[in-house]
């Protein structure tokens, strides 16, 4: 069980040291210098940020997008572990619903100081308005991540605190309070297929709405584009798998050697891989699409005006498709390869090709805009730098997410002491 | 860095895996197939416009550019009228430039529109139409998510970055503040100074016509290059100013969001073909 479990650690001369209460303390002073920013935001308001009427979405929309991407994981792995009912990914799965319920959490928390009446974040929820695609994505998020919760509730309560820890017997209570949460926790496990399902529609959806909610955009040029949806939930899925394999071959082979066979981890750098090839041939299809078959002056002006404030091309050639080839390629073969080292340094490139594609996408429309002006219509270009409010608020969630994936792969028991159904 | 514990994989095992690649990867594929049909089709589908449909007044403006002479009083008298700071102005002034190189003021309220971006994306309904056609805001509703400000081609929304100022220094020499402030935090914009056609319409006035119904920057312009009215009502002064232009023009025609305002374009641009085969 836990005493399995080894903790990475770092050779000082020839004592060998630990290197996790460092690691959590260094978490722990970011979320501290977060919360300053934090602070500052909400007491007076968002003109502390960089933000303007012309670019009102900057760096945290853009790691909002970025974090529900790396959640991308968790609806595939639900539907493998819980529909296709593939037994070896069962507890890799676990892991991955994990990583779905950082990713959105780590999305909400910053949405929340993005919105100006951060006190009406529940405003979707009571006020419907169904033709607006970031009404469906706040619902589609929100219902998600309750799917989440739910399906992570079991995982935690498995943990042998919750069923021996003297306090359970001391005080009836919490006794009474954990025996229920159990209960709790036992339906929602029952309900797993269900919770697939569930969770397979609303991430599908609101992944693809996210696509769309910049796409709908006909006024923004470069945007406006009909395979945005696609290729937001085909570059969550490749980045999110990435960063599953990342992780799992740290918490299982790293931390839990034996727990995990090398057969199954392999398996999710192929998935990773073969979505990543899919990806690019997709996103290379939609530049011939929009630049090659056929030609728009505003989308031609703009790209040229973005590159010439930022390498806006070359990201994407670069980063965006010869990259993510060679990185694709080499997961697929992982089984051939089986180099642990080599496929954890590849994995790193799709997920990095996910947050761009987010990041581009988010900053291109805002940046190079088009201007109303009606007999010579012009590119505008503005500019946006973000404050260090933004910086400190985007290092209290990347903490965040950072700490709690610490602490999960430390102390969260992946391997059931239970026997499942 | 082999794992000691590791066996080769048997070759029915491999199979197997195999199958279950298959699986996951159809799975996957229509499952993303669906999410692009229904995010795409259904339900980014655009609400009926409530612009254009009813026989009651949907008010409009002209505005004629070669009477324009960018003196901004209209913008300074939005300013005291709505107690607007000086970076947030819902109607702005700038200096554009003809085909043939000609500069001229174009002035910019909100477009109004009967299709219009703002509305349709709002995720809470705090952009909604009004039955006379102008788009008003809820700001009890509104969440300060900004998304219509990204969505608006004419940039005429503005966010309420800091707490709301005092006192306008254009008031009182441009008028005084008619509308409550808004809080920190939520999107503005132009709304036709409804408080006046409130007021007016109930008392009988005739927004257009009589200055106390009619929007501050309209009453404001002293060269009368903005002319307010319904655009339902043949004998409004919108309508007979449209009937006596040749030509007329909307911004931003091509994103069909069919704005109530308005524009006679310089006398130079409107001999070309181009803006002609605008008004078709």
């Amino acid at each position: 069980m836990l005493s399995n479990i080894h903790c990475p650690t770092i050779r000082i001369g020839k004592r060998s040291v630990n290197v996790f209460p460092y690691w959590v303390s260094l978490l722990i002073a970011g979320i501290f210098f977060g919360l300053l920013g934090a602070v500052t935001v909400l007491r007076d308001g968002l003109h502390v940020t960089g933000l303007s009427n012309a670019i009102p979405w900057g760096l945290w929309i853009s790691i909002d997008l970025s974090a529900i991407a790396m959640g991308g994981c968790a609806f595939v792995f639900g539907v493998i572990v819980y529909i296709l009912r593939i037994k070896r990914f069962e507890v890799i799965g676990k892991l991955a619903v994990l990583l779905g319920f950082l990713g959105y959490s780590t999305a909400g928390m910053v949405l929340l100081f993005d919105l100006g009446q951060p006190l009406r974040f529940w405003h979707p929820v009571v006020f419907w308005q169904p033709h607006s695609l970031l009404w469906e994505v706040t619902m589609c998020v929100v219902l998600y991540l309750s799917v989440l919760i739910a399906e992570l509730m079991p995982i935690v309560l498995e943990h042998p605190v919750f069923h021996t820890h003297p306090w359970l017997t001391r005080f009836r209570w919490i006794g009474n309070l954990m025996k229920f949460a159990h209960k709790v926790a036992h339906w929602f496990h029952s309900a797993g297929p269900i919770l697939a399902v569930a969770g397979l529609t609303l991430s599908l959806l609101h992944q693809a709405s996210l696509g769309a909610t910049y796409s709908v955009l006909a006024g923004r040029g470069i945007w406006f584009n009909q395979s945005a949806p696609v290729q937001f939930v085909f570059s969550a899925m490749s980045g999110g798998i990435a960063l599953l394999f990342l992780s799992s071959v740290f918490v299982f082979r790293v931390m839990r050697p034996g727990q995990v066979s090398d057969e199954a981890l392999l398996d999710i750098a192929r998935i990773a891989g073969g979505i990543t090839l899919l990806l690019t041939y997709l996103r290379v299809w939609d530049w011939a699409v929009t630049n090659y078959y056929s030609f728009n002056r505003t989308i031609a002006l703009q790209t040229e005006v973005l590159d010439t404030v930022a390498p806006y091309t070359l990201t994407f050639w670069l980063g965006q498709a010869l990259l993510p080839i060679i990185a694709g390629s080499i997961l697929l073969g992982a089984r051939q390869i089986r180099n642990f080292r080599l496929l954890m340094a590849v994995s790193f490139l799709p997920i990095i090709a996910a947050i761009l594609t987010r990041w581009n996408y988010n900053f291109a429309g805002l940046i190079a805009s088009i201007s109303y002006d009606p007999f010579t219509p012009d590119v505008i270009l503005n500019s946006y730098t973000p404050t260090w409010v933004e910086f400190s608020v985007g290092t209290l969630v990347i903490s965040y997410w950072l700490l709690m994936f610490s602490l999960a792969a430390r102390y969260l028991p992946f391997q059931s002491t239970k026997e499942h159904h | 860095m082999k794992n000691p514990n590791e066996t080769p994989p048997e070759q029915g095992e491999q199979k197997v895996a195999r199958r279950d690649l298959l699986k996951v990867g159809g799975a996957l594929l229509g499952a993303a197939g669906l999410a692009q049909f229904f995010s795409l089709n259904s339900l980014a589908v655009r609400n009926k416009s409530e612009g254009q449909e009813g026989d009651g007044p949907k008010w409009g403006m002209l505005i004629d550019i070669n009477k324009c002479i960018g003196c901004n009083y209209c913008t300074y008298a939005c300013q005291a009228v709505n107690n607007l700071a000086d970076d947030m102005l819902y109607n702005v002034v700038s200096v554009e430039t003809t085909q043939s190189g000609e500069e001229f003021f174009l002035s910019r309220p909100c477009m109004q529109c009967a299709e219009a971006p703002c509305v349709h994306v709002c995720p809470v309904g705090a952009t909604y139409y009004r039955e006379d056609g102008i788009v008003a805001m809820d700001y009890d509703l509104c969440i300060g998510c900004r998304y219509c400000q990204v969505a608006c081609p004419y940039a005429a929304r503005v966010f309420n970055w800091k707490k709301p100022i005092e006192k306008s220094d254009k008031a009182p020499d441009f008028g005084m503040q008619e509308v409550p402030n808004r809080p920190r935090g939520v999107v503005e914009k132009c709304h036709f100074c409804t408080q006046r056609i409130d007021y007016g319409v109930e008392r009988g006035l005739v927004p257009g016509v009589d200055t106390a119904a009619t929007p501050a920057c309209v009453v404001a312009c002293p060269t009368g290059a903005r002319v307010f009215g319904d655009l339902n009502n043949a004998e409004s002064p919108i309508s007979k100013a449209r009937t006596e232009a040749s030509v007329t023009l909307r911004l931003r025609e091509d994103l069909s969001t069919e704005p109530r305002v308005y524009y006679v374009p310089p006398v130079a641009e409107s001999k070309t073909p181009f803006i002609q085969n605008q008004e078709g």
